[in-house]
Order: C-alpha cells, then sequence, then structure tokens
C-alpha cells in the first residue's frame, strides 16, 4: 500500500465500538490507530501523528474534555467528539477548548465519514483566497463585500464581523462562548449572547431565503452556530 | 342566641367581640348603661340628692298622705339608687333616710329619736331593704356580664370550628387558628408543629428564638403546658399548650404575654383550651389527609411503574428481536440469501435500532424530568430560529412535506430554554407528521397572547377523540387503538414534563376542518 491514506485515532474505551469504527473506517480507506484510555492517548498522538482524532468524551481515567485541553496545548489536528444526549455541559466544554465537531451516539456510518471529510478539508486546504462563495452567497473578506444574488447586502459592523467569523471557520461548529470571543472580545458573555441571538437573525433575516428554514447559518440548539455550505449539506449522509 | 352547628349561617368573625344581647338591662331599664358597681363613693351624691329632693317634697305632701306612706316613698328611693348607684350609694341612702325620717317627720319633730317603737320597724325596714335589693341587683348584674361573655366565647369558637371545618390544607387551617385566636384572645399566637430537624413554625409575627424553642420543644415532648404563667420554662415571654389529639401531641400553640404580668382569667383559659382542642382535631385531620394523599402517590407511582415495566419489555423487546433476528438471518445463511434480501433483511436491523435508540431516548427523558433532573436554562430566544431547528432536527422528513411557518417578524426574544423547547417542537412535529397523511399540510405559528408566547404546532390528521383530548399527556396514553407508528406513549407527555419546567401550560385542541392543534405557551416574565 503506496498511499495508505489518512490517519484516524480513535480514542473509545468500549471495544465494540472501536471494532465498529476500525472496519468502516478502514473500509473507506483510512488508516486506523486506536487508545482505549485518554493517557494512553495523549503518549501515542506525538508518535502516530493522526489526521484526525475521534475522542470519546465518557472515558475512565482522565475526561475527553481533559484530553481536548492537553492537545490543544501543541497542536492543532483536528478533533470530533462523540458525545451521548444529555451530556450537554461537558459537549459544550470540549467545543469550547477547541474540537472541532460533535456526533452524538448511536451515529452512522455516512454522517461520521462527512464530518471527518469536512474537517479534514478545513484542515489541509490551502489559505484562502479573500472570496468565499457558497450557493447565492458572496463574501469578500478583502473588499468587505457581501452579496446575495449578485445584489450586494447591507451589513452594521457587527454583523459583518459575526459573517466574517463564521466564513473563516466555514462548516465547524462555533459555540456561542467562542462567536462572544471572535466578535465582541471582552464584553461581558451573558449580555454578549443576547446580541450574539439578535445578529444571528438580522444576518438570517438579510441572507436567508426563508429564515425560518435557514440554509447557510444553522443552529445547534444549546451549542452555538455553523455557516454550512453546500458541500456540506450534501455530504451529511442520512442515517441516525 | 342560638347557633346551630354547621348551618350556612354567614356570620362576620368581628361580630365575636360584640356583646350580643342586653336582656337584664332590658327588664330594668332603670339600671341603665351607668349600672357599675365599682363607681364606688363617686355616685353617693346623687344617692344624697335623691333623698333629700323626697325630704323637701315630703315635707309638703306629709299632710296629705301621712307620715307611714311616705316611708314607702323613702323605701322606693332606696330601692332605685341600689339598683341604679350600686351598694355603697344604697346603704349610704338607707341610713340617711332613716335620719331624715325620723328627724323631720316622726314625733318629736326636728330631733333624732323616737317615742313609737313601730318607727324602729320601719328604719331597720329602710336598711334591710337597701342591702336586700343592691346584692340582687349585683347578682343580676353579674350574671348578665357572665352571660354575655359566655355568648361572646361560644361565638368565637363557632367561627373558629366553622373556618377549620371548611379548610382542610394544613397552612390555611394555621392561619385560619392564629387569626381566631389572635381576634379573641387579642393576643399573638404561634402554632409549632414537628418538622424536619425538630419543630418548626411559620409564624414571623412572633419571638421564635432559641428559648422560645425550648420552652415549645419541652411542651411538646411532655404532653404539657409550658413558659410564661407555668412552672416551666417560666422566663418565656409565650405560653405553650400542647395539642393533643388521641395521635397525641401533634404540636404547640402558644400565646404571647404581650408584656401583661397576668395570665388569662379562669373562663379565659378554658375557651384557650377548647380552643387549642378545635386547633389540635383540624391540624390532625389535615395531616391525615396529607398522608392519604402521599399514600395516593404512592400507589399511583406503583401503577405507574408495573406500566413502564410492561411497556418496557414489551416495546424494548420487539425491535430487539426484529434486530437479532435480522442479523443473524444474514450471518446464518449468508449463502442462500440473494443480495436483495440481504439488503431488506438489513434495514429492518437498522430502523428497528432507530426505534430502540428512540424508546430509550424518551425513557431517559421521562427519568429525568421525573427525578427532577432537568435544570431549565432561561435565556432571551429566537422564536424563528427555535422552529428553525426543530425542523432542521427532522431533516428530511419534513423537507419532503409541506409545512407553513407562521412567526411575526416583530417579534422579541423571548425567554426560554431553547434546547428543552426545540425538543417539545420536534416531539409535536414528529406527532404531527406519524398522524396525518403524507400530503396533508402542517402548520406552525407562534404569537403573543397577553403576556404568553403562545406556539402552536397543527395538522390534517384523524384528530383525538374529544375525550381524549386531555389524557393524551398521561404517560403510555395512546388515543388511536389498532395499529399505530410505532411510539413509545411518552412523546406528548415528555412534552408536557418540558413545558411545565419552563411553568408554561400545553394543551390539545380540535381543529374546525378535521385536525389536532397542540398548543403550548410559555410566561414572558419569569419569577426568578
Amino acid at each position: 500500500m503506496s498511499d495508505p491514506g489518512p490517519r484516524v485515532l480513535v480514542i473509545d474505551d468500549e471495544v465494540a465500538i472501536r471494532r465498529f469504527l476500525r472496519s468502516s473506517l478502514a473500509a473507506h480507506g483510512y488508516s486506523v490507530h486506536e487508545a482505549p484510555s485518554g493517557e494512553e492517548a495523549l503518549q501515542v498522538v506525538p508518535a502516530i501523528r493522526p489526521d484526525v482524532i475521534i475522542l470519546d468524551l465518557g472515558l475512565p481515567g482522565i475526561s475527553g474534555t481533559e484530553v481536548t485541553k492537553c492537545l490543544r496545548e501543541w497542536t492543532q489536528i483536528p478533533i470530533i467528539i462523540l458525545s451521548v444526549e444529555g451530556d450537554e455541559s461537558a459537549k459544550i466544554a470540549a467545543l469550547d477548548a477547541g474540537a472541532d465537531d460533535y456526533l452524538t451516539k448511536p451515529f452512522g456510518t455516512g454522517e461520521l465519514l462527512a464530518r471527518i471529510r469536512a474537517t479534514l478539508r478545513r484542515a489541509t486546504k490551502p489559505e484562502d483566497g479573500p472570496v468565499f462563495v457558497t450557493g447565492d452567497l458572496t463574501v469578500d473578506l478583502s473588499g468587505r463585500l457581501v452579496r446575495l444574488h449578485d445584489v450586494e447586502v447591507q451589513l452594521t459592523p457587527t454583523e459583518y464581523s459575526l459573517l466574517k467569523t463564521l466564513v473563516i471557520h466555514a462548516n465547524k461548529l462555533l459555540t456561542h462562548r467562542q462567536l462572544v470571543r471572535e466578535v465582541w472580545g471582552g464584553a461581558h458573555y451573558e449580555d454578549a449572547q443576547h446580541l450574539l441571538r439578535v445578529n444571528i437573525s438580522n444576518l438570517r433575516r438579510k441572507l436567508e431565503t426563508d429564515p425560518a428554514r435557514p440554509q447557510y447559518i444553522v443552529t445547534e440548539p444549546g451549542v452555538g452556530y455553523r455557516l454550512r455550505t453546500e458541500s456540506f449539506s450534501s455530504a451529511k449522509a442520512p442515517g441516525f | 342566641m342560638r347557633v346551630p352547628y354547621g348551618t350556612s349561617l354567614s356570620l362576620p368573625v368581628r361580630e365575636s367581640t360584640v356583646p350580643p344581647s342586653h336582656l337584664p338591662t332590658r327588664l330594668f331599664p332603670f339600671l341603665g348603661p351607668a349600672a357599675q358597681e365599682e363607681s364606688g363613693w363617686r355616685v353617693v351624691p346623687a344617692g344624697l340628692a335623691l333623698v333629700a329632693l323626697l325630704t323637701i317634697v315630703g315635707s309638703w305632701i306629709e299632710p296629705i298622705i301621712g307620715g307611714s306612706n311616705l316611708a314607702v316613698l323613702y323605701m322606693l328611693a332606696v330601692v332605685v339608687t341600689a339598683l341604679r348607684w350600686g351598694r355603697r350609694a344604697a346603704i349610704v341612702s338607707a341610713v340617711s333616710s332613716a335620719l331624715l325620717f325620723d328627724f323631720f317627720f316622726v314625733p318629736p319633730l326636728r330631733t333624732v329619736g323616737f317615742r313609737d317603737i313601730s318607727y324602729l320597724i320601719t328604719l331597720l325596714g329602710l336598711l334591710a331593704i337597701a342591702v336586700v335589693v343592691s346584692i340582687l341587683t349585683l347578682t343580676a348584674r353579674e350574671e348578665a356580664q357572665a352571660a354575655r361573655k359566655r355568648e361572646a366565647h361560644t361565638l368565637a369558637l363557632y367561627s373558629l370550628t366553622k373556618s377549620l371545618v371548611a379548610e382542610s390544607d394544613l397552612d390555611r387551617i394555621l392561619d385560619a387558628i392564629e387569626r381566631h385566636a389572635f381576634e379573641t384572645f387579642q393576643r399573638q399566637i404561634v402554632v409549632w408543629m414537628p418538622g424536619e430537624g425538630g419543630l418548626r413554625t411559620r409564624s414571623r409575627s412572633i419571638e421564635t428564638d432559641a428559648m422560645e424553642r425550648t420552652a415549645a420543644a419541652w411542651a411538646f415532648e411532655n404532653g404539657s403546658e409550658a413558659g410564661w404563667a407555668t412552672g416551666t420554662h417560666s422566663s418565656s415571654q409565650t405560653h405553650y399548650l400542647p395539642l393533643r389529639t388521641w395521635k397525641g401531641v401533634v404540636g404547640v400553640l402558644g400565646i404571647q404575654a404581650d408584656g401583661s404580668r397576668e395570665w388569662l382569667a379562669k373562663d379565659e383559659q378554658q375557651l384557650l383550651e377548647t380552643f387549642a382542642n378545635q386547633a389540635a382535631l383540624a391540624i390532625t385531620r389535615a395531616v391525615l389527609a396529607k398522608e392519604a394523599q402521599y399514600l395516593n402517590v404512592l400507589q399511583e407511582t406503583d401503577k405507574l411503574q408495573k406500566a413502564l415495566l410492561n411497556s418496557i419489555s414489551h416495546n424494548l423487546r420487539t425491535p430487539l428481536a426484529s434486530v437479532t433476528g435480522a442479523l443473524n438471518s444474514v450471518l446464518v445463511d449468508e449463502a442462500l440469501l440473494d443480495p436483495s434480501t440481504r439488503r431488506e433483511l438489513l434495514m429492518t436491523a437498522q430502523d428497528e435500532a432507530k426505534r430502540l435508540n428512540r424508546l430509550v431516548q424518551n425513557l431517559l427523558d421521562m427519568t429525568r424530568l421525573e427525578g427532577g433532573a432537568v435544570h431549565v436554562k432561561t435565556e432571551p430566544c429566537d422564536v424563528q430560529d427555535l422552529i428553525g431547528s426543530a425542523l432542521e432536527q427532522l431533516g428530511d422528513r419534513v423537507r419532503e412535506r409541506s409545512i407553513a411557518v407562521a412567526v411575526p417578524p416583530n417579534l422579541p426574544l423571548v425567554p426560554l430554554d431553547f434546547v428543552l423547547s426545540v425538543q417539545v417542537l420536534v416531539n409535536l412535529l414528529d406527532n404531527a407528521l406519524k398522524y396525518s397523511p403524507p400530503d396533508a399540510p402542517i402548520e406552525i405559528g407562534a404569537t403573543l397572547r397577553h403576556d404568553q408566547l403562545e406556539i402552536k404546532v397543527a395538522d390534517r390528521g384523524r384528530g383525538i377523540p374529544e375525550q381524549h383530548l386531555e389524557r393524551v399527556f398521561e404517560k403510555f396514553f395512546r388515543a388511536a387503538s389498532g395499529e399505530t407508528p410505532g411510539g413509545s406513549g411518552l412523546g406528548l407527555s415528555i412534552c408536557k414534563g418540558l413545558i411545565e419546567a419552563q411553568h408554561g401550560r400545553i394543551w390539545a385542541e380540535h381543529r374546525s376542518n378535521g385536525g389536532t392543534e397542540i398548543i403550548f405557551s410559555l410566561p414572558l416574565e419569569r419569577e426568578r
């Protein structure tokens, strides 16, 4: 095998989950490595140098959030966390700590592959040009120009700053805290959260065909927002 | 005044302090309102003046009516004085009448003394009448007062009993006891009841420091009076009576000294005891009612748990059996299966596993709701975003359906728990999708009504029978019999729990042209 494919490190204590991920990821050309605990994972990451890490939040020993924090001290390797429903606070903590995306167990292989592809694309793509295009939306970051159906859209400075943050991290899930930090800097988080909602709502009114069923700016309830591009939405496979 | 027990006669409580009748004064109107025995020496001149007046008048009419008849008039004056001004004035009047009569009308005139022995009888008669009449008057007056007091007490007890009978809630019973006792005794009242960590009281109107607590606790444990005006903990400012019934001591009634050094009069003490007995009975009744209710809840919970177990064993095993069966076929009969059959089996396994997952999720949600483990995080939220997120979660299932969303464009941010409310909407939409034909439109609407946000999900499905509109929110209740699209019977009760956790309300309505409308409302202003 001359081209072993992208390296994936699966960190999960459940043997059955590791087995299922190993076979389905290997079938799609990934080279799969495994670690049953956070401690072991932190030891092997420098040696394996994975392209993407799949990290279970409910680990024995040090938690998934801790693992994320430790890794983010020295590497930006994309991390996709696996959580169970009802464990929202741990999920948000891990995302705030720098995890790239999450999947709720149980999930289908199609969805997992789509997430891995999207994260890898973001991590490996060359520096974006100044112009971002998805669907009918064009954002020219150098000229501070936003166009929808080739018509210029007037945005307030805050709305533009918010949209720019979403565009730079296109398809990445940004938590409320991350967005507030990027757009409002040191503002009080609770107050700024209110502003965040109002500005998201205004952006949708200006950019979305149907603001009640947004195509671009998607809400992840209780977690944050994501700017979804066409390639991402089409990759979203039916499954669990 | 006869008041039949338990009639609905409406008496303002205030009446208990008004003396209800004046029977003796009605019989003897000249007793008048000033008939106060304790007026003492101050009324003596009034009696003397009457006698002096009689002497002046007598000197004119004595030649006409004769001396012995005049003596009768003097007796009358003494009687009137006794009735009107009491014993002291009567005796003074009697003595002066005797002296004046002797001086002016008994020979030898203008001297004190008499020759005829019969006048001695007249004089002694005058004195005797004064004493007897004044004693009788006093007795009558005391009886009248006692009767008035008894009546007031009876009325106070009556109005207490009436209030207590009407209440079944412990807090309101305690309120009634404190209110009536205060009105009757004009002193602060406190009721102590056993609770977590010893005796507890709800009252803040009275000192409840450590000393009072100890005195009350002593009265409770020993079942006898303690505190002010007793031999135990007498430095306390409150007198404590145990509230005793056949169930033992249920609490302690405290009546405050209110600065006075004297304990209540004997009849008031008896009244207080009767009060305490009534209070004890009412409290016991309320406690028993509460216990009965608790037992009821326990039984209901037991029933629910059985239903839950039945539902779990059925609903969990059915999909599990399908998954196991399908996978087993694929593994064992691999060589015999053509690709399309194999695919069909695997699809079945996947669908059933999804169903199993939904069911487990519902059971977990229900458990969390009932265990109080759902933490509501209220934040100002965009309602449009709320609806959009719910639709997004349902994914392809709503993309093929006609769904109309009506949200007023000027709707402000509304305080709610975003995640919980999305879950409610997803459940409601899931029902609407399941229970209406694929080509029937579904409507979602949001409005502000008074100080509530109202969100409705309306479908054109087969509808819910009238008698089941409320019951659909009960756990495991299924409105439709026969073939159902594989729900757990928990969806709507989870919605109800999630909405009520946010202090909102959820209900179902019929639509005029068929179908169902589920509406939930959330308050815009939150009590913090």
